[in-house]
């Protein structure tokens, strides 16, 4: 498998997906949408598995490699939410970011090298990741979703609210064991749990402005603060996933270069 | 959008502790956590934790100190460390930086008075609230009793067990004996054992090459990777074919031919026939990326373009290391990155090795790493990932989190 089929996976999983979100809001019954939602995730899958079996390791560890995952986690995090709390409208969430993840890696192609550095070989190296995309993934969709409640003309209701609080809590709970996943195997790597390494210190930020978000919420009914926190924390995840490349600050000293 | 009294009076006392510590740190300098070696710190510890269980239980009578720990104050101090890491993500970490920056200790973040004098007040917060918790168990999520309670054991074992860590880099060389490290200050330390390197071996990833623009100085971005002899792909234009490849090979002096040498600094080699795509030009020739012995060999595509082959990349390196312990009994470790090997309270880890002879080194830098807190932050970071998935496996709750009674003034 090459990056060269990724197009034909994409187009086959795309057209999976965009056929769930339509059924969500025409089928009466759950499961035709969820059914078409999973098999664009199946098919999206599979061409990640064979990108690790034709790369010789796991497909994680580059920017490209790191958006093939962010895609598949947000069609998988869109069926659950689906079907869990059977909101219609999070299948087209769900597939508008998956695509538009794929398209950035179709229109950025990166060149990856199949080798992996000592330090990635470790068994947290493949959890550590999947969470973090996975929770990224839940706070792209809270992001978009909070962003829809806060610009349209009317309040937010408390059920819309108590939706952006569960994807949040969930997005939290996947921070946080991506984040101990990491200090563990920094543990095991280094002999450090936390260096303050630029990652590091904006996973922190990140992590402790949802937490904020979580904190205040019970008690502040200012709709305009809550939305705010939660769009401000997703800044902050953006700086800690590619914005480092990026600071001046970061240059040249953070391990965690990809 | 208007800010409710208590959140005024809770950001009040954030900035005013900022402030104090700017005075601090403009006074006094950096902190210097050496004071809580082991039992300092400890004791420090034990009597910060009786002092948070007094303030709880002492809130009766005087109902202020619930503003410690209140949802304003959670919010306060949350918020408070959220600025004071953008501020630490934002400044760059350098010891030497000088002026505004500097004075302030931004750029000495870790040892600076504004950050642990806000990170114990969150530390105060939390244990608060994990002695309230503790308290009140019944009427609590699961999830935040968990979480409280591990985020609060890491940061106790961070903040006051911060002096107790000791790290010492040993320099190996095969077949020698040391028992002495040095300390990231460059002082002298003696290991409670004496550590013997009986072999360094070393995997690599086979060679690539890559297509130079020796005007740009610029590599490509496609490589060819010799995984076996006949590989071939199209870079920048070029039809690259690795028809021979030697893994040790060494080169001839008068014919510049790489052959095959079973000896210490061999390096690998690859003679590659090159073809432009275009124009048919053809070349051929010796590729290699050279080692501490021999010269790298480029095969030039006409005057711009070059055929190169950097260092080869370390797969896996591994120490094979003899340690005599105090009672005089030797075990043998294999020690490499991702698996230190453990002896007592001692952690060592493969740090590196001599880069210029790459698997030829017969040097092996080691850590060693003692950490008196390692257990307890060891059982707080499991607890706190139980914790992730109980609140991953309870977040569809209809129920939103309470808040605590006093919060509702």
């Amino acid at each position: 498998m090459t990056w060269d089929q990724l197009i034909w996976f994409a187009l086959v999983a795309s057209l999976c997906w965009i056929t769930g979100a339509v059924m969500a809001f025409r089928a009466k019954r759950q499961w035709p949408a969820a059914t078409a939602a999973i098999a664009g995730s199946v098919i999206f899958f599979a061409y990640i598995v064979g990108m690790w079996i034709s790369l010789e390791r796991p497909p994680m560890r580059t920017m490209g490699e790191t958006r093939l995952w962010y895609s598949f986690f947000l069609s998988v995090a869109g069926v659950a939410v689906y079907l869990r709390w059977r909101y219609k409208w999070i299948l087209s969430f769900s597939t508008l970011m998956s695509v538009v993840f794929i398209c950035v890696n179709l229109f950025k192609p990166e060149i990856h090298s199949k080798s992996l550095m000592p330090a990635l070989q470790s068994v947290w190296f493949v959890p550590h990741v999947i969470v973090y995309m996975f929770a990224y993934a839940m706070m792209g969709a809270v992001t978009l979703f909070a962003l829809y409640l806060w610009l349209r003309k009317y309040d937010a209701t408390d059920e819309e609210l108590r939706v952006c609080d569960n994807l949040v809590r969930i997005g939290w709970a996947f921070l946080t064991l991506g984040m101990i996943m990491g200090a563990l195997w920094a543990k095991q790597a280094w002999g450090d749990y936390w260096t303050w390494d630029p990652k590091e210190t904006w996973a922190a930020a990140t992590w402790l402005s949802y937490l904020t978000y979580l904190h205040l919420r019970p008690r502040e009914k200012d709709q305009n603060i809550t939305f705010a926190l939660l769009i401000f924390s997703f800044l902050l995840l953006q700086m800690c996933w590619y914005g480092i490349n990026y600071l001046p600050s970061a240059q040249g000293s953070s391990i965690h270069v990809y | 959008m208007t800010l409710q009294w208590g959140y005024k009076r809770a950001f009040a006392r954030c900035a005013l502790l900022f402030v104090a510590g700017t005075a601090l740190q403009i006074i006094f300098g950096d902190i210097d956590n050496s004071f809580l070696r082991y039992p300092w710190g400890l004791i420090v510890a034990i009597n910060y934790l009786y002092l948070l269980v007094l303030i709880h239980f002492q809130t009766d009578r005087w109902p202020w100190l619930k503003r410690l720990y209140d949802g304003y104050a959670c919010v306060s101090a949350l918020a408070s460390m959220v600025v004071v890491t953008i501020i630490f993500g934002l400044t760059r970490q350098d010891p030497a930086t000088e002026g505004l920056i500097g004075l302030l200790g931004f750029s000495r973040m870790t040892s600076s008075w504004p950050f642990n004098i806000l990170l114990l007040y969150f530390t105060t917060t939390t244990g608060l609230a994990v002695v309230d918790d503790l308290h009140h168990w019944r009427q609590r999520r699961l999830a935040a009793v968990l979480s409280h309670l591990a985020v609060f054991v890491v940061l106790v074992a961070g903040v006051f067990g911060s002096g107790d860590k000791q790290r010492v880099n040993v320099t190996t060389q095969v077949g020698h004996t040391t028992h002495v490290g040095l300390t990231d200050k460059g002082e002298q330390v003696q290991l409670p054992f004496a550590l013997t390197l009986k072999e360094f071996t070393m995997d690599e990833y086979p060679p690539k090459l890559y297509v130079l623009d020796t005007r740009t100085e610029s590599s490509s971005m496609d490589f060819l990777s010799v995984e076996a002899e006949g590989v071939e792909a199209d870079i920048e234009g070029w039809h690259i074919v690795a028809e021979r490849s030697i893994d040790m090979a060494g080169r001839r002096t008068e014919s510049g031919e790489w052959q095959q040498m079973d000896h210490v600094g061999a390096a690998p080699a690859v003679y590659v026939k090159a073809r432009h795509q275009l124009s048919g030009e053809e070349f051929e020739g010796w590729v290699s990326c050279g080692s501490f012995i021999f010269e790298p060999s480029y095969l030039m595509l006409g005057g711009r373009y070059a055929v190169a082959m950097p260092r080869r990349e370390a797969k896996r390196y591994l120490s094979r290391v003899e340690l005599r312990d105090e009672e005089g009994q030797t075990h043998l470790y294999n020690i490499e990155v991702n698996h230190p090997a453990r002896v007592g309270g001692w952690y060592i880890y493969q740090m590196g090795y001599d880069t210029q002879r790459g698997r030829w080194s017969e040097v092996s830098v080691l850590e060693c790493v003692r950490d008196g807190w390692y257990s307890a932050v060891h059982i707080a970071l499991w607890t706190m990932l139980v914790s992730g998935v109980v609140m991953f496996l309870t977040a569809g709750g209809r129920r939103a989190a309470k808040p605590r009674k006093e919060d509702k003034r």
